[in-house]
């Protein structure tokens, strides 16, 4: 969620509440004062008609008359009938019909139940009071209230929406240039100052932290290119003077020849060895671009192109059954080698006369790329470790040596990683192993 | 035939083509390690060419003013700068300079650069001798734009420019790898190739060697029995546990 919409919604919720209390509590309070300013009101009446009737006792049947004729409020004197203790105020609101036959809805009085004394007897007094009209005034002062606070929300939301926008925005620039990075040495011009304080000191910080990761980046790339450097030239001595031994051959004992062979062969591993190593760090390290347009149903063709001798050697059977065309952003070359590491290696791992399946389908969400052979498959101790650096899965039928070191399927997975694919190596049932991947 | 490498006969066959320097063939190895400069300088010398060496760009900078090279093998790693400097300044001046580069920087954008400099070729260290051979033949076939074409040893005779292979002036049906195979071999005739160079040659160094070798072998028992059939018979030696040579001793 976004900065601004959860300080909005914090805003909101805290509102709503206030509103909801303020609401309870007006509501509340109002009432009070009108039952009170009632009761007041319900008294007065009582100590008038104490004080008329005790003036003048026969005046009694005639506030018993008019009393009953009053609209708003009208008073009810009967004998004494013990409903209250005697001299006691007893208040109450009743909703009643006054006249059942000619009105339909109850009306809500107050009601002041007490007794009066003339002559000596006891009469039950009765004053009541429509509180309709009170009820009016607290609803219009409630209304009026919940507007206000109606109209302070949306104030807050527009608030929000504008000014606070407006002072983010430099917060947001800061956010949305570090969403864009993907590469160090895409950040090339450092984050402005603003004139928030906090926004400043982050910026800085963001800064400062670029500056080193970027100088770092570049240290890595001239370390890696000096490493490749320093170790390819002296590989290159020693191979180029074991080689010059070899040419002498026929001067040589057999001994020699083979120390020296090995010499040179392990040279040559040596230096593949380190290559694949460069390709992976300086893959790892993000140094290639991914900008390149490519069809991978082209690379998988040159790519068999370029295999043709050892599949027409080994009279391995190429299956192609391209459901789709698949184009993706990357780097040529890097997708090349992924293709080229994973169709060698089910050559390598094919039984001569057997057939290899070169599969595209864009059925699922990812379009795939599989290779599938009819090798031995995949050992179940490595399924899992495949694509890890130095995991050697067993060596191929009738070879004697050590395999090389299982670096191809390491190339794959981390060229993979760069472009976000993924990879996957699984047994297929019955026979073979199935290795894709996942654009 | 001025680049033909034959041990027997040393300073023959040199100069027949029309160079920058009249007779002999100069050529700069501009390379910081000095037992890498052992190395190519001997294999230049076998070639009949003059050579300078160059351990530093400055030093390099200062023969190429001086001096009008035919080839230049040129190392981009060099203690005092990238060599991609001397390639610039030696395009400029003497366009008729070929020039190899030699680095162990395999990154393509090395490569792009330097082929878009104007190099005329690349090659990623290690690298066998024999490959900088057949490099260097074919720089120098294009660029001073040798019409013919054929290069023959005995009685084989390969086209270097298309498949095409003769025995004794019969035309010899080949494959494509087989192809490579006998031009390689030939143009580092009466030399021994080893089969890792061979099949590097052929596949490039991103094969695996332990898979390719016996390629290299079954590709070889098919190349014996087609030149044997077509009469010629062993000019192919197996050393073994090193690899093939292409014995052929020119007819004086």
């Amino acid at each position: 969620m976004k900065l601004n919409n959860k300080i909005l919604l914090s805003n909101t919720i805290l509102t709503l509440v206030v509103f909801l209390f303020t609401s309870v509590g007006i509501y509340y309070l109002v009432n009070k004062t009108v039952y009170d300013e009632l009761d007041n009101h319900l008294l007065q009446h009582k100590i008038d008609i104490i004080s008329q009737v005790g003036q003048d006792a026969s005046s009694l049947e005639q506030i018993i008359e008019l009393g009953r004729l009053g609209s708003y409020e009208w008073i009810e004197i009967v004998e004494y009938d013990g409903s209250v203790a005697p001299h006691e105020n007893r208040f109450a609101t009743i909703d009643t019909l006054r006249n059942p036959e000619k009105e339909v809805e109850s009306k809500s009085y107050r009601q002041l139940t007490t007794t009066v004394t003339v002559n000596d007897r006891y009469y039950t007094l009765r004053i009541y009071e429509e509180v309709a009209s009170w009820a009016d005034i607290s609803t219009t002062i409630l209304i009026s209230v919940l507007a206000g606070l109606l109209i302070w929300i949306l104030l807050l939301y527009v608030f929000n929406q504008f000014v606070l926008d407006r002072i983010l925005t430099p917060f947001y620039h800061t956010v949305d240039t570090l969403e864009n990075i993907s590469d160090p040495s895409d950040f090339d011009e450092s984050l402005p100052g603003t004139s928030t304080y906090e926004v400043n000191v982050l910026n800085r910080a963001l800064n400062s932290m670029m500056q080193h990761i970027r100088s770092s980046f570049e240290d890595q790339k001239h370390f890696i290119q000096n490493v490749s450097h320093e170790l390819l030239t002296p590989l290159s001595i020693i191979r180029q003077k074991a080689e010059n031994i070899l040419s002498e051959a026929e001067s040589l004992d057999k001994e020699t020849i083979e120390s020296v062979s090995d010499i040179q062969h392990t040279a040559v591993r040596l230096s593949r060895l380190s290559d694949a190593l460069l390709l992976i760090s300086r893959v790892e390290n993000k140094q290639y671009s991914l900008d390149q347009h490519i069809a991978v149903n082209e690379v998988v063709e040159e790519v068999t192109g370029e295999l043709r001798d050892f599949i027409e050697m080994k009279e391995i059977a190429i299956e192609k059954k391209f459901a789709c065309h698949i184009e993706v952003h990357g780097n040529g070359e890097l997708i090349h080698a992924a293709v080229y590491n994973i169709i060698q290696n089910a050559i390598k791992f094919s039984p001569g006369g057997s057939t290899i399946t070169l599969a595209t389908c864009c059925e699922d969400e990812n379009p795939r790329f599989s290779v599938r052979d009819q090798g031995p498959g995949i050992p179940p101790e490595f399924i899992n470790s495949v694509f890890d650096r130095f995991k050697k899965i067993g060596n191929p039928p009738d070879r004697k040596d050590a395999g090389s070191p299982g670096l191809g399927l390491s190339i794959v997975q981390s060229i993979c990683h760069l472009h976000n694919f993924d990879c996957r190596a699984e047994n297929r049932p019955g026979k073979g192993a199935e290795v894709s991947i996942l654009f | 035939m001025w680049l033909s490498c034959t041990p027997g006969s040393p300073g023959r066959a040199v100069g027949v083509t029309i160079t920058n320097t009249g007779l002999y063939m100069r050529a700069l190895i501009v390379e910081d390690e000095p037992l890498l400069i052992e190395d190519l300088e001997q294999c230049l010398l076998e070639e009949h060419f003059y050579v300078d060496t160059a351990e530093s760009l400055q030093e390099a900078n200062d023969l190429v003013a001086g001096e009008p090279y035919d080839l230049v093998l040129l190392d981009l790693g060099l203690p005092d700068g990238n060599g991609l400097e001397l390639l610039k300044s030696v395009n400029k001046y003497y366009r008729e300079t070929a020039v190899i580069i030699i680095t162990a920087r395999g990154e393509t954008e090395d490569k792009v650069k330097g082929l878009e400099l104007g190099s005329d070729d690349y090659l990623s260290k290690p690298f066998p001798i024999a490959e900088l051979r057949a490099r260097i033949h074919a720089v120098l076939r294009r660029k001073f734009k040798i019409s013919d074409n054929h290069i023959s040893g005995g009685p084989l005779e390969v086209n270097l420019d298309h498949m095409e292979v003769q025995v004794n002036d019969q035309p010899l049906d080949v494959t494509e790898t087989e192809y490579k195979m006998l031009r390689y071999l030939i143009l580092n005739k009466n030399k021994t190739i080893t089969r890792i160079s061979l099949a590097e040659h052929i596949w490039g160094n991103r094969i695996d060697d332990r898979f390719s070798l016996d390629f290299i072998s079954s590709h070889m028992k098919n190349i014996r029995k087609k030149l044997s059939e077509a009469g010629a018979h062993n000019i192919i030696e197996t050393i073994y546990g090193v690899g093939y040579k292409l014995t052929a001793y020119e007819a004086e």
